[in-house]
Order: structure tokens, then C-alpha cells, then sequence
């Protein structure tokens, strides 16, 4: 009766919470919506086709701005918006049994599908990219906020959290931000795993215990649970995560950021990654770290002399720096850039991560790039770069205990066959090079851009160039296409190596001013795979108020 | 292509710079033929270059003038010399003309004097603009003004065309700051007439706009919609004109558009979290960070086949746009070339190098551990931690293995009192060695 009761009242307040009048605002609203259609094959070296992909990705974001009725000509006004956009993205190529874990012992891919219905088996996922109300400016300029799903980029990379975020704007040239929240994990409600530290493969667990029944599947494979079940394959959880920020404000010729963000690990997490549980303790449980860096960013720029950029971020869990990258641009006259970088890099895993503790080396890249403006329509770009790998030569000496090893244990024993005692007796060849060259042409509704790029080094070489253009034929017909030759050279698998022409052909028509749909179809030709077709249809929606 | 039609590509490429580069320059660097010199035309006479010292402050050299975005072209049909004008004959200011300067408070406001200003001395009657009346004077004819005018065109002029600027600017908070005319516009006194060449540039607004966007203090602040049109769209500033699309200038955070700005806007971005969302919203940068069409800009050709070799080159390009686990692990699953792939799906054929060179003594470019060291990240796009640990556990078939890097126990202390997760996945918690890093 309660129930009843309760249903009723929220029955009239929604009804009265839609017939009743608003106040009349000068809010902007938008709708937009985005639909791709992908069909292809993915081929085996040999040309066999081992995936079909028949894939459909739709968005659809709705946005408020302007809540707070402000005029678009006071620029201290305070703002008050609202964004949200919603994705749907699936491959019904996919078999049914790649993602039903009853064929786990088979043909099932963990982690492939969040299934949106429990209890279907479809290669399909919703997730919310975000969705937020965003306050500017408010306590006189000196507040703002978001809350809700909500991305951060710094020199901490691209990421995206769900909490708040508070940002203090203050008159003596600096602003202040805190932010906290749950990191987007994928295998968690309306997520994806894009923003999650590397190293951890982690996703929804739910449907594989306790198994349903297992059709298909090998005898004795029926009623395994939990962790037995692709051990490997961790459990997603909530991730808690805090951040602050300062940075630069005001001044326009020099600006920097100074980041730090924590984010933990929670739940548990299996230890024992083989089926048969060959060692205990199975699984760790507790709230430990995922990820804790801090970072720095600057840039200053001189109108009429150049430029220079530098960033770091140094990993607290690991305990070392794992990036570092520095760059200056001289304007050379008013058409011509010419600049050097330079960038070092560590790879860097979730910290529930074995990876943290591999052997992984440094990058070291150098290169120099120049820009031309030939005028308004016209632009070229050049760049040649270097690549340095750094392998230890050195003994091998994880205790560091200045290379006396296994004399009493615990001891290490590196592999005892290589050459000389080293750990390694060469660093091979340290250098992979490359080159990118690319020029624009815009005029109008014209549009062509070339590209040619080269890499070369020790594992393998490519080569090639581009060509795109674009047209928009009486502001609704759009052509466009594509055309491309590359060189492969597969150097660890030389039956690998081939040379590859693709051409891109597209139409579209925009049947309104902010809305378009087209197709492009693509071939590509190779010693590989012989042909390789692609079709992709686009629809893209926008309406506003 | 083949040598031949190469060979002959490079036989027409001198007759194309005969044919038609070489004319094209010879008439541009053509000399002007000598003309009769009318004032009035050009900011100097003949449209002789302007002088850096009289453009307006933030000008460059040489000047390509201001945005053509910002600042519509202009159809100026009026023959005008400010010097005359402001000089001792005849006496005038900034503001005899244009008064209404120091009153507007909008780019929306017309501060062009109208032409009953000019009657006074021109000894014209501009009251009634359906019949204006020439004066007596060479001076009061309508052709001494009004470009194009014939005898006989009777009270029709040739229009002119300012538009508004797409911008916000507030003429009456700088005059009441006793910021001069000329400390925007440049020395227009010894100028003739005053053109698109003439209005302020963006560097030297920059002169005092450095204050932070606070309410606090209040004056020159260097946000962007301080100046710029709020855009209505979701971003902080309005980008699309009729006359144009507002992009960033080279020497604003050195993030010209040029086109190779893909390769490095990485830094642009990590330095400034509201830079780029003056202009661009979230869907710009999913569109590729987190998207799920291919950019071909990007990934050319049949780059579903071929990525491997640029994969193994430098896969931390990869991840700025995908997670390892979850996108490629995924796929190299399905197609059964992981260790982990299902069974039904498992490849026989080998995807590493041959046993002799990946997994055999002695040690040399291609061994997987030296694949490993130099590039860890194309290992976890296709391997499940127990890949590795199946050799590179403490006990069992590969204990003897230990993947640590040099000095590795000076450090572990830190990592296992923060997370030992991943300790316990490879050493037991009974494992003697784990209490060296305990401390």
C-alpha cells in the first residue's frame, strides 16, 4: 500500500514538475548526434579473413548553456551550463560466443562486451563520455566548478573521472584547482577502460560467476567460479581519486601548469593468475596505489622571437621520471618556423602492475622541424627525427650489490649464457630515424592536404605518402578523397613486408546547416592481403535553439 | 612510377616555372608606372609601404596586417588624408571626427563622422543625405571625396563598407583610462588614409591585457572573452565568421595550426587547461583520443595489416589514444594471435621471430628481452601479466629468470609499502627475497 502510495506522489510531482511554467530563459540548447557505420574484414597475413567487423557507434549530447541567462557581451558574467553526451558502440560481426563466457574455454574474450542487458551476449557497450554542470566565474571571477563526469588534461595525460572539481581563480596571477572523484574504469556502469593506467587487464567480471552452464564448452570446464575463470582477468572496481593544480594565470607570454594526482586501486585483485591456483595467496584485497604522479608543463613565446615549451612528470610510485620533453620554435621572419625537441619517456603501468618492475628502458627522441606559411592558403612542414634506445650493458645486478650476485641467497641468476658475464655485451643498433614532411591548401571550400613519412629502424621501415582533398560544392555537396602509397619492411618477419595502395572515395550532402550525411568507401591493394575494402557511413546531427 | 614518366615529370617541371611562375613574379615586382600622385588613396601616397614606427603597437615586420577574421574586409569608397587634417592648417584632433569614440561602448557603434562634419569647411550641405549639395570650391565637388564619382551620377556615391569587427570592445573604459588614440591604432596623424592597416593588432593589446580573470582586479584582463565573441556553442569564444575561422597566431603558446600541428600539440595542451577549450569542445579530442573511426591523417592505408612495425617503433604514440588492455589486447585476442587468445581461436603460425633469434642465446637485437627493454609497452598490447610471469615467476619453470631491472632492490621498498599487489603475483608472501624490499 505504501508502495502505492509513494508511487502516486512521484507520479504527480513528475506530471507537475512537466506541465508547470517555467520562467522564460535565454538559455542555448544543443542536440547533437552522431552515427558511424564501419564494415570491413580483418585479414590473417595469408588473406584469410579472421574478423568481420560490422560495427555501429552512435552518440547522442545534450547541452544547456547559459543557464544563468547572462549576456554574451559581458565577458565577467558568470556561466552556468550543463553537457552530457551518450554513446552506443557495437560490432554485431562479432560470434555470440566470443563474448558468452559458457564458450570461455573456446572462443570467449573477457573484457570484449559490458552487455547492456544482463543476460545477452552481444558485442555492445553504452557508456556515458561525460556529462557534467559546469559553473564559471561566479564570486566575482574567482569560483569555478564542475561536477559530474568530467575529463582533465595536463601533463598528466588525458583523463577522465567522475566527482568535482573547484577551481580558484586569484588576482596575484596564479589559480588553484582540487578536484576529486572515481577514476572511469571500464567493466563499471556506463565506462570505458580508455583513461585507466595500462598494465592491468581488468574489466566485468559479473557474469562469470557463477557460471550458467557451459554449452559448448569441454567436459570438466561446468561450475568453475571466480578466480579459476580466467585468473587473469582482474576484477574492475572503484578507483578513489584526488588531484590539485596550480597554475599560471593572467600573463599571456609565459604560462604553466604544476599537477599532482593520486588514484588507488580497490577491491581485489587475483594474485594467481593460472587456472589451477598454483599459489597462494589467490587474491589481494585492500586500497592501494594505482597511480601517483606529479607534473609540470611551461610555455613562454616571444611575438616576434620564438617560443619554448618543456613539461615532466615524475612517477612517486616508481620513484623516477618518466618524461621529460623540451622544445624551442624561432620565428624565422614572419613565413618561417624552424624548431628542435627533444622528448625522453619511460613506460609506465598501473601500480597493481608487474610491469612497473620490468627491465623497460628509456626513449630518448631528438628532432627538428620547420614550418613554412607560404601564404594564407598554403603551409609546409618538415621534420626529421632520431630515436635512442638505451639497453643496460652494465652487469646484471638487481640487488645492487656492485655485481656480486648468487654468492649467498636469496640470489638472482641472470641468464648465464650471455657473451662476457654482461648483462647484455651490446646495445645493438641504439637508433631508429624518421621523417615527416606535410603541406595544406585551403581556398575557400577547397581543401588538399599531402602528407610523406618514413621510419626506419632495427625491428622494421615504412614509407610512404598521402594525398586528401576535400570540396564542398554549393555549401551541401561534399566530395572528398584519399590516396596513398606505403612500403612496409617487416625486419623480425621479412614474409611480412609488402607494399600498400589504398584510394578513399567519399560523398556526402549536408541536408541542413549542421547536419550531414555521407559515405566514403576505401580500398586498399597489398602483397598481403590482395584487396581490402571499407565502407563508412557517417550521420551527423546538430540542433540548437 | 617509372623512370621514365620520373624523367619526364622533371622535364616539365622548368617549363612550368617558364610558363608560369616566372611571369607571375616579373608583374609582381613590376615597377609602378608614374602616375600623378593623389592624396588621400593609401595610408601613404602611391601606397607606399607604412613604416613600422606608424602602425599601430604589435605590428610586425613585415606587416601582414590584422585578421581578416577580426576585421572584415573593408570597401573604402572615401579619398581621406588624416595628416592634412590633423596637422597645423587645418587643426583637427582624433576627436572632431570622431567624438563618438569616447562614448561607445560597443564595436556595434558607428565612429565614422557623418558627412555634415565635413560641410564646415568643404562648404557642402550634408543635412539631407537625399540631396546633398556640392560646394563652390574644387574642395566641396563630390569627386574630391567620393572615389568613382562621375559628373552627372547625380547624389549617388559609391557605398562604403566597414563592417563591425567580430570582436568586443569597449572604446569609452580606454578613453576614460587616457589611453590615446594612437597607442592602438599607431600615428595615424602622419598618415593619409586610415585603413584595416590601422587597426589594433592582438600582440600589443597584449601590452596591458596580462591580468589574471579575476573580479579583483578588474582592468585588462587577458582572458579570452575579455575581447572575443563569447561563442554561444559550448565554447569559451566564438570562432566562425562569414568572414572567416578565428585560428591561433604562431606567437600565442606557439600553437599555430601548421600542418604538422598533430605531431605536437601535445605540449600545447598539457600546458594550459583552458587553452584549447577556448575554441574546441570535448568532442573535438574524442573525435581521436578516445574515438572509434580510424583517422586517416593518422593511421594510412591498410593500417590494420601493417601496424605492427609501427607499433614496435614507438608504441607510446599508441597510447595517447588507446588502452593497451582494453583495445588492443582485445583484438589481438580475437584474431588469435595472443597467448591469451581462446583456444578455438589460437594461430599456429608463429607471430614473434623464429625461436633462434627470439628466445635463443645468445642475446642480440630481437631477442625478446631486448625487444622488451626497448619498447615494454608492445609486449602488454598483446600479453596477460601471467604470459610472463609463466617464466618470469620466482618459482617454478622460469624462476631463474628475474626481470628486474639493475639496482631494482634499492628502490622496492617504496613500491611494496604502496602497493604489493604485484609483488605477490610472481614471489610468495614466505619468499625470503621479499624482505629485502620490507624495510
Amino acid at each position: 500500500m505504501r508502495r502505492r502510495q509513494a508511487l502516486s506522489i512521484l507520479t504527480v510531482v513528475t506530471l507537475s514538475g512537466l506541465t508547470v511554467s517555467w520562467p522564460a530563459r535565454a538559455m542555448d540548447a544543443e542536440v547533437t548526434s552522431e552515427t558511424d557505420g564501419q564494415f570491413y574484414d580483418v585479414r590473417s597475413p595469408t588473406g584469410l579473413v579472421v574478423d568481420e567487423r560490422r560495427r555501429l557507434t552512435t552518440t547522442l549530447a545534450v547541452s544547456l548553456y547559459n543557464l544563468l541567462d547572462a549576456p554574451l557581451t559581458d565577458p565577467n558574467a558568470p556561466q552556468l551550463s550543463f553537457r552530457a553526451r551518450l554513446r552506443y558502440d557495437a560490432d554485431y560481426g562479432t560470434n555470440a560466443d566470443e563474448v558468452d563466457p559458457r564458450y570461455y574455454a573456446t572462443t570467449f574474450v573477457p573484457g570484449l562486451a559490458t552487455p547492456i542487458v544482463p543476460g545477452s551476449y552481444a558485442n555492445e557497450a553504452v557508456d556515458l563520455m561525460y556529462a557534467y554542470v559546469e559553473g564559471r566565474k561566479f564570486l566575482h571571477g574567482w569560483l569555478g566548478f564542475k561536477v559530474g563526469r568530467q575529463y582533465v588534461t595536463d601533463s598528466l595525460g588525458w583523463w577522465s573521472f567522475d566527482g568535482g572539481e573547484a577551481a580558484v581563480t586569484t588576482p596575484y596571477f596564479f589559480k588553484a584547482e582540487v578536484y576529486g572523484g572515481l577514476e572511469e574504469r571500464g567493466g563499471l556502469p556506463l565506462s570505458t577502460s580508455r583513461f585507466e593506467a595500462d598494465g592491468i587487464w581488468r574489466g566485468n567480471r559479473s557474469s562469470f560467476d557463477p557460471l550458467p552452464g557451459c554449452p559448448g564448452g569441454p567436459p570438466g570446464t561446468c561450475g568453475q567460479t571466480g578466480l579459476s575463470l580466467y585468473p587473469a582477468f582482474q576484477p574492475a572496481d572503484i578507483a578513489p581519486a584526488i588531484g590539485v593544480a596550480l597554475e599560471s594565470t593572467g600573463i599571456t607570454w609565459i604560462h604553466g601548469r604544476l599537477t599532482y594526482r593520486r588514484v588507488y586501486d580497490t577491491g581485489s585483485s587475483n594474485v594467481t593468475e593460472f587456472p589451477n591456483g598454483l599459489y597462494a595467496p589467490a587474491a589481494y584485497d585492500g586500497a592501494r596505489i594505482s597511480s601517483e604522479k606529479i607534473g609540470y608543463a611551461v610555455d613562454a613565446s616571444l611575438p616576434k622571437v620564438g617560443g619554448a615549451k618543456a613539461g615532466l612528470v615524475y612517477d612517486l610510485y616508481r620513484a623516477e621520471f618518466t618524461s621529460l620533453y623540451a622544445s624551442i620554435d624561432a620565428y624565422v621572419g614572419n613565413k618561417v618556423t624552424v624548431s628542435a625537441d627533444y622528448d625522453y619517456y619511460v613506460p609506465s603501468f598501473d601500480g597493481d602492475s608487474i610491469w612497473n618492475f620490468f627491465a623497460g628502458e628509456p626513449t630518448n627522441d631528438v628532432a627538428l622541424r620547420a614550418n613554412v606559411d607560404v601564404n594564407d592558403q598554403l603551409s609546409f612542414s618538415g621534420s626529421g627525427n632520431a630515436r635512442i634506445f638505451t639497453i643496460p650493458t652494465s652487469a646484471f645486478d638487481p640487488a645492487g650489490n656492485g655485481g656480486v650476485n648468487c654468492s649467498s641467497p636469496p640470489c638472482y641468476s641472470p641468464y648465464t649464457n650471455y657473451a662476457g658475464g654482461g648483462y647484455f655485451p651490446s646495445n645493438g643498433h641504439p637508433f631508429d630515424e624518421g621523417f615527416n614532411l606535410s603541406g595544406r591548401w585551403k581556398s575557400g571550400e577547397t581543401r588538399i592536404a599531402v602528407r610523406g613519412a618514413g621510419n626506419f629502424g632495427d625491428e622494421g621501415d615504412r614509407v610512404g605518402g598521402d594525398i586528401s582533398g576535400e570540396r564542398i560544392i554549393e555549401t551541401r555537396y561534399v566530395v572528398s578523397a584519399r590516396a596513398g602509397v606505403w612500403q612496409w619492411d617487416d625486419k623480425l618477419r621479412p614474409d611480412r613486408s609488402t607494399t600498400d595502395f589504398s584510394y578513399v572515395l567519399g560523398a556526402g550532402y549536408r541536408f541542413m546547416p549542421r547536419g550531414q550525411g555521407g559515405v566514403e568507401w576505401e580500398q586498399d591493394v597489398n602483397g598481403l592481403v590482395g584487396d581490402r575494402f571499407r565502407v563508412l557511413a557517417t550521420l551527423k546531427v546538430a540542433v540548437g535553439k | 612510377m617509372t623512370r621514365a614518366s620520373l624523367a619526364r615529370l622533371l622535364l616539365f617541371a622548368p617549363l612550368f616555372a617558364v610558363l608560369f611562375v616566372v611571369p607571375l613574379a616579373v608583374a609582381e615586382n613590376a615597377a609602378p608606372a608614374s602616375q600623378t600622385v593623389v592624396h588621400g588613396l593609401a595610408p601613404l601616397p602611391n601606397d607606399q609601404k607604412v613604416p613600422k614606427a606608424m602602425l599601430p603597437p604589435g605590428s610586425f615586420e613585415p606587416d601582414p596586417g590584422p585578421s581578416d577574421v577580426i576585421y572584415p574586409t573593408q570597401h573604402l569608397t572615401i579619398r581621406f588624408n588624416h595628416a592634412k587634417h590633423l596637422g597645423k592648417d587645418v587643426g583637427a584632433t582624433c576627436k572632431t571626427c570622431h567624438g563618438a569614440a569616447n562614448r561607445s561602448t560597443s564595436v556595434a557603434d558607428s565612429l565614422l563622422p557623418k558627412g555634415e562634419a565635413c560641410d564646415a569647411c568643404h562648404s557642402t550641405d550634408h543635412s539631407d543625405l537625399t540631396a546633398v549639395k556640392a560646394g563652390d570650391d574644387a574642395s566641396g565637388q563630390c569627386a574630391y571625396c567620393h572615389e568613382g564619382y562621375k559628373a552627372g551620377d547625380g547624389n549617388a556615391v559609391a557605398e562604403l563598407a566597414v563592417p563591425r569587427a567580430n570582436m568586443l570592445f569597449n572604446h569609452k573604459a580606454h578613453v576614460d583610462r587616457n589611453i590615446g588614440c594612437a597607442q592602438c591604432h599607431g600615428a595615424v596623424d602622419q598618415l593619409e588614409l586610415a585603413t584595416r592597416d590601422q587597426l589594433p593588432r592582438m600582440p600589443g593589446c597584449f601590452t596591458c591585457h596580462q591580468m589574471p580573470d579575476s573580479a579583483s582586479r578588474g582592468e585588462a584582463k587577458s582572458a579570452c572573452e575579455t575581447c572575443h565573441i563569447r561563442g554561444d556553442r559550448g565554447t569559451t569564444i566564438k570562432t566562425m565568421f562569414a568572414s572567416g575561422t578565428l585560428l591561433p597566431p604562431r606567437w600565442l603558446h606557439n600553437s599555430e595550426h601548421t600542418p604538422d600541428f598533430i605531431e605536437r600539440h601535445k605540449s600545447v595542451a598539457a600546458d594550459d587547461s583552458q587553452y584549447c577549450a577556448n575554441c574546441h569542445k570535448e568532442d573535438f579530442c574524442t573525435d581521436c583520443h578516445d574515438g572509434r573511426v580510424r583517422p586517416r591523417n593518422i593511421h594510412p592505408s591498410d593500417y590494420l595489416n601493417m601496424h605492427a612495425i609501427e607499433a614496435r617503433m614507438e608504441t607510446q604514440k599508441c597510447k595517447s589514444c588507446h588502452q593497451e588492455q582494453s583495445f588492443c589486447l582485445d583484438c589481438h585476442m580475437r584474431v588469435g594471435i595472443s597467448e591469451s587468445s581462446p583456444a578455438a581461436d589460437r594461430q599456429t603460425a608463429r607471430f614473434h621471430p623464429p625461436k633462434a633469434t627470439w628466445s635463443d642465446p645468445p642475446v642480440k637485437p630481437g631477442f625478446h628481452s631486448f625487444e622488451a627493454e626497448r619498447n615494454l609497452n608492445q609486449c602488454v598490447s598483446c600479453h596477460t601479466e601471467r604470459d610472463c610471469i609463466a617464466c618470469h615467476g620466482a618459482l617454478g619453470v622460469g624462476a631463474g629468470f628475474d626481470p628486474h631491472t639493475n639496482g631494482f632492490v634499492r628502490g622496492c621498498a617504496t613500491q611494496f609499502r604502496r602497493n604489493p599487489r604485484p609483488c605477490y603475483t610472481c614471489h610468495e608472501p614466505s619468499d625470503g627475497v621479499l624482505t629485502q624490499c620490507m624495510r
